[in-house]
């Protein structure tokens, strides 16, 4: 018998291949049309999928709402910038990226954990502030102004090797290391590991009791988060040529935030979809009025009171029925009619 | 002479001066079952957050079987063999009851398995099984632990402290709530269970705790007031003053 948590992330697989074949036709008419703008818009807008997705993990799974999650796609985002500024290499960048979300996120790990619930959201939040303001005022790292002129790089993938300007090539670079991240989440939510992370949001208390050292799961689970965050922001650079305070504040951890709830909190795919139509409906409604604002704040409250699962929470739900009725339908078959019947009515 | 599972010496704890458990020491023998009893207050709970590491004593030691494990947290206890249950419901009830099961037995799954595949956890699979068939929770292993009735979340629990592989069971008030058939279901499985494990255990239920235990230890206003078999217990003068004041 399938159990309830794999069965929703199998649910979860299916909006995530479709999700992906979207992408994919997105791509192919994008480029006959010979667009550039809109590829590269999706391209942000994948890139801070993978911050929404890292919010997701950590609310969805874990239980914990982080409001500064942006300070690794931030720390991330600067890092490689500062490597990329001398040496025009984008692994070298990942790397340097991946070292500093390492240890900066096992830093702010520790200090994080001691604390849970709403105090977690809250300390969080006050962490990015201020590494966000240390940034602001450090004239080495470009202080308000950030760090600008960072080169157009090649990006060598063994075989060959393609300009991070091609908007097709970086759009599918981005997209494979997004899909990636979610399949690394879902992954690791599939292990021993991934699911004493989940009992954690289930009745923390408890798992102590289990034998689990709490701290070192809720630890890993942060650390992880953080490297999906750090990562994604790495790539941001690559794309803009710049990188600014702005990365690490309150409005990108928030956007985030609004994302994943929009497009349904422990889904992961939600997140990352989420996050392509809120910077989408930025973008396309910001180019006729600048208030678009007030139309996500619309579309959140929408989605909290009438989908409080989220756009694909509520979409995942129905697969998940149609996945339970057909895993026990050989079974319904063999009983008597009167229990199929009320098979198909559950 | 057998050696104990437990044993605790001199155990004490206070809380803002007042001695909730003031020098407790017992030993609890292998696969027997032994109940704490005492009327409220007497510092039965606090005595249990003690032993399984929930509080930490201010004097007094914890050995498990043999080894001081004194201090240590529990998550450490869990992992040295100290399981308990809880008074309070305490499950994980928007998981399955198969997954809350499961949870408990792949912490003993070597930490080499912690980041593969969950089907490749087979120890942990088998180990579920063997526990929903046990406390007759199969036909239900689908459902939400918090769907389940008052009755099987108490079974539940139960199984989830067996499924991590205990050498003691530290049950807390097993049969609260429960109804008269199910209490009498659930001491004929702790019966069953004391030949597998050491079980200590606490306890209200009177008739229960003397139909089922093998040795009791009362406890009155955080001291040991007495122990001993049931039937020492139930004629002691001391212990009947306890429980229903001087006459």
């Amino acid at each position: 018998m399938l159990d309830r948590l794999t069965i929703s992330m199998r649910a979860s697989h299916v909006i995530a291949l479709t999700f992906f074949a979207v992408a994919l036709c997105f791509a192919l008419i994008a480029t006959l049309l010979g667009d550039t703008f809109y590829m590269r818009l999706a391209s942000e807008a994948l890139i801070f999928g993978g911050l929404a997705l890292s919010v997701d993990f950590l609310l969805g799974f874990v239980g914990q709402l982080s409001l500064g999650q942006a300070l690794y796609f931030g720390i991330g985002a600067y890092a490689s910038a500062l490597v990329l500024m001398q040496v025009p290499s984008f692994w070298l960048a990942l790397g340097g990226a991946i070292l500093a979300v390492l240890v900066s996120s096992l830093i702010g790990g520790l200090i994080v954990n001691r604390v849970r619930g709403i105090y977690f959201a809250l300390i969080t939040f006050g962490l990015a502030q201020v590494a966000a303001k240390v940034v602001y005022n450090t004239r080495e790292l470009g202080a308000s102004d950030g760090i600008i002129g960072i080169p157009v790089i090649n990006i060598n993938l063994l075989f060959f090797s393609f300009s991070a300007a091609n908007p097709l090539a970086f759009f599918l670079f981005v997209l494979a290391i997004i899909m990636g991240f979610y399949l690394l989440a879902a992954w690791l939510l599939e292990t021993p590991a991934g699911r004493a992370m989940i009992a954690i949001r289930a009745n923390e208390q408890r798992v102590a009791f289990l034998g689990y050292s709490v701290r070192n799961v809720r630890l890993g689970a942060y650390v992880f988060a953080a490297m999906i965050a750090g990562v994604s922001g790495a790539l941001y650079p690559v794309l803009r040529g710049f990188v600014s305070p702005e990365l690490m504040y309150f409005a990108t951890s928030g956007n985030a935030v609004i994302a994943a709830i929009v497009g349904g909190v422990g889904t992961l795919i939600g997140a990352i979809i989420g996050s392509i139509l809120i910077v989408g409906a930025k973008s396309v409604i910001g180019s006729w009025t600048e208030h678009h604002v007030i139309f996500i704040g619309i579309l959140f409250m929408a989605v909290v009171l009438f989908m409080p699962k989220g756009i694909f929470g509520f979409i995942r739900e129905r697969i998940e029925m149609r996945m339970i009725r057909k895993a026990s339908a050989p079974t319904e078959a063999k009983t008597s009619d009167e229990t199929g019947v009320a098979g198909k009515q559950a | 002479m057998t050696d104990a599972v437990l044993e605790v010496t001199g155990l004490s704890r206070s809380f803002a001066g007042l001695k909730a458990v003031d020098g407790v020491s017992f030993k609890v023998m292998p696969n027997r079952i032994t109940t704490v009893i005492g009327p409220n207050g007497a510092g039965k709970s606090t005595l249990f957050n003690l032993i399984s590491g929930v509080l930490r004593p201010d004097a007094g030691d914890v050995f498990v079987q043999g080894k001081r494990m004194t201090g240590l947290n529990p998550a450490s206890l869990n992992r040295q063999g100290v399981a308990r249950s809880f008074q309070i419901t305490n499950l994980f009830f928007d998981l399955s009851v198969r997954e809350n099961i499961r949870l408990a037995a792949q912490a003993r799954e070597p930490a080499g398995k912690m980041l593969r595949s969950v089907k490749k956890s087979t120890l942990a699979h088998e180990q579920s099984d063997q526990m929903l068939a046990r406390f007759d929770l199969t036909a239900k292993a689908g459902e939400l632990a918090g769907n389940l009735s008052h009755g099987e979340q108490r079974r539940l629990e139960i199984a989830v402290c067996l499924a991590s592989n205990p050498t003691i069971l530290l049950l807390d008030e097993p049969t609260q709530g429960m109804s008269h058939g199910d209490t009498l279901q659930t001491a004929e499985m702790l019966k069953q269970l004391a030949k597998q494990v050491t079980i200590l255990l606490i306890e209200h239920d009177i008739g229960l705790v003397m139909s089922l235990s093998d040795h009791v230890v009362v406890m009155h206003q955080g001291r040991k007031l007495m122990e001993g078999t049931p039937e020492a217990v139930r004629a002691d003068s001391s212990v009947q003053a306890a429980y229903f004041g001087h006459v």
